[in-house]
């Protein structure tokens, strides 16, 4: 079984909130195309509805974020100072090795490839509405001609799958081996 | 018995019905849905074991959601404004957007029942319950060993957020996890915890765990938790006790996956599709209850 090492954080001092978790990744993919340091991260428990997302930033940046986020279309409640209480995302993942397949659990969310031709066999766990539609989406599909989940996903979970995909794809070419 | 959980089909509307099987797909109010992971794998579970003991077929309201939250907020509303008029002796919640004033309100109505439904939540109905503080209310919960840690950490609201280091903790770790559940009242009443070992758990103390026969492919197939959770609702709905349904749902599911010969591109259609055969050499055994051919049942 293999760990990977948490990402490199940062010292973020402001919180971009959103109405619902795509936004979210949308938002944390605009910023990072644009070199803004940017971390998905849970609101506040106060804000929170069950499935939630925020983005932590360096709030001294908020008026170049703000106007590429109007520019790309994203939609934001607020940003706000960074509060106490917002919690980080799992990063660790761990890998499984049936022999001829890989799964890579990442969260609550477990993605099996079959190491040989990189086709997704399966995907298991978490329990938003999305993912038994991911799962139909993503299962038959080669590692690297499946749609992100976080690209057509929509929670939490969705989020969690794609971390497994993205391990899945470093594994699967060559990066590493389980 | 009622079933309640969202369909990965974006434009199905809310149904309610009474679900049957149709060569592959399972068939409700006329709507074909299949039977994958998630609340079809759950249905079509459930459905099986009824099936086998002559019960009445499950009820089900289900809806179309993607992702967006939609239909589950329609399931949520349904069941809170007429849960009292049905009610169902079991009421199982399963993959829904988890919405924790949502299922506050559905807990407020459940209340009111004449008689309270078993209540079973698995997947992101948990998660909710969890999340509110409401993870009391319930009867059964069926966790995984990385929902067990979700369960046990007093801060997360969804298993992204768990704490590392209980993300670190294997399934053996898992009594010491229930404790703090417990201790926090993040567990249902009985807690069946699915992994390489299974435990079953009843206000806090292990009253099983079952470890044969041992498939590890399990875990990779899609679906598999979900057709425990449907065993698991079918027999209590047959009058079992939650902890002798649990207790016969997880050697079921892990006997269909021997005899699936499950490999992990094994798809669950294909172990649901072995729970009669296993019920037929197994069920009187497990449970001391016999179903003989001609429809008596034999304690």
């Amino acid at each position: 079984m293999l760990k990977r090492k948490q990402e490199s954080s940062f010292e973020g001092s402001g919180l971009i909130l959103f109405l619902d978790v795509r936004d979210a990744l949308r938002a944390e993919k605009v910023l990072k195309d644009a070199k803004y340091a940017a971390r998905l991260v849970a609101p506040p428990a106060e804000l929170r509805k069950g499935c939630d997302l925020a983005v932590k930033i360096k709030l001294v940046e908020q008026l170049g974020i703000k106007r590429l986020l109007n520019q790309k279309d994203v939609a934001y409640v607020s940003i706000d100072p960074l509060k106490a209480g917002t919690s980080e995302l799992l990063q660790i993942v761990k890998v499984t090795d049936f022999g001829g397949w890989i799964m890579v659990r990442a969260g609550n969310m477990k993605l099996t490839f079959n190491e040989n031709s990189g086709v997704i066999v399966n995907t298991s766990g978490g329990g938003c509405p999305d993912i038994p539609y991911l799962h139909a989406e993503l299962i038959g599909k080669r590692l690297n001609e499946a749609a992100r989940p976080r690209d057509i996903g929509f929670t939490l979970c969705a989020l969690m799958l794609d971390r497994a995909l993205e391990e899945c794809l470093i594994l699967w070419q060559g990066g590493r081996q389980p | 018995m009622l079933i309640a959980g969202t369909i990965p089909i974006e434009d199905l509307p809310l149904i309610m019905g009474t679900v049957r099987a149709e060569g592959e797909f399972l068939v409700i109010d006329g709507h074909s849905i299949p039977c994958t992971q998630g609340t079809g794998a759950m249905i079509g579970a459930a459905l099986a074991a009824t099936n086998y003991l002559k019960l009445k077929a499950p009820q089900v309201l289900i809806a179309g959601d993607i992702g967006q939250g939609k239909g589950s907020r329609e399931i949520y509303e349904y069941l809170i404004q007429k849960v009292t008029d049905i009610p169902p002796e079991v009421l199982a919640l399963h993959y829904c957007l988890p919405d924790m004033a949502l299922t506050r309100r559905l807990c407020e109505a459940v209340e009111k029942c004449t008689k309270r439904p078993i209540m079973i939540a698995d997947a992101a109905s948990m998660y909710a319950a969890k999340a509110a503080g409401l993870a009391s209310k319930f009867d059964i919960f069926t966790p995984d060993a990385t929902e067990m840690a979700f369960l046990a950490d007093p801060d997360a609201t969804h298993p992204a957020y768990i704490n590392r280091h209980l993300f670190d903790t294997n399934i053996a770790q898992t009594p010491r996890l229930v404790t703090t559940a417990y201790k926090n009242r993040s567990a249902a009443k009985l807690l069946l915890v699915k992994g390489a070992t299974d435990y079953i758990i009843r206000d806090g103390e292990i009253v099983a765990t079952i470890d044969e026969p041992n498939i590890p492919e399990l875990e990779a197939i899609g679906g598999t938790g979900d057709t425990i959770t449907g065993l698991i609702s079918a027999l209590t709905y047959a009058g079992l006790e939650p902890h002798e349904a649990a207790i016969i749902a997880t050697r079921a599911n892990r006997m269909a996956g021997k005899f699936a010969q499950a490999m992990p591109a094994t798809r669950v259609r294909q172990i649901i599709d072995q729970f009669p055969a296993v019920f037929k050499e197994y069920l009187c055994q497990w449970s001391g209850v016999c179903y003989m051919e001609g429809g008596d049942y034999h304690g």
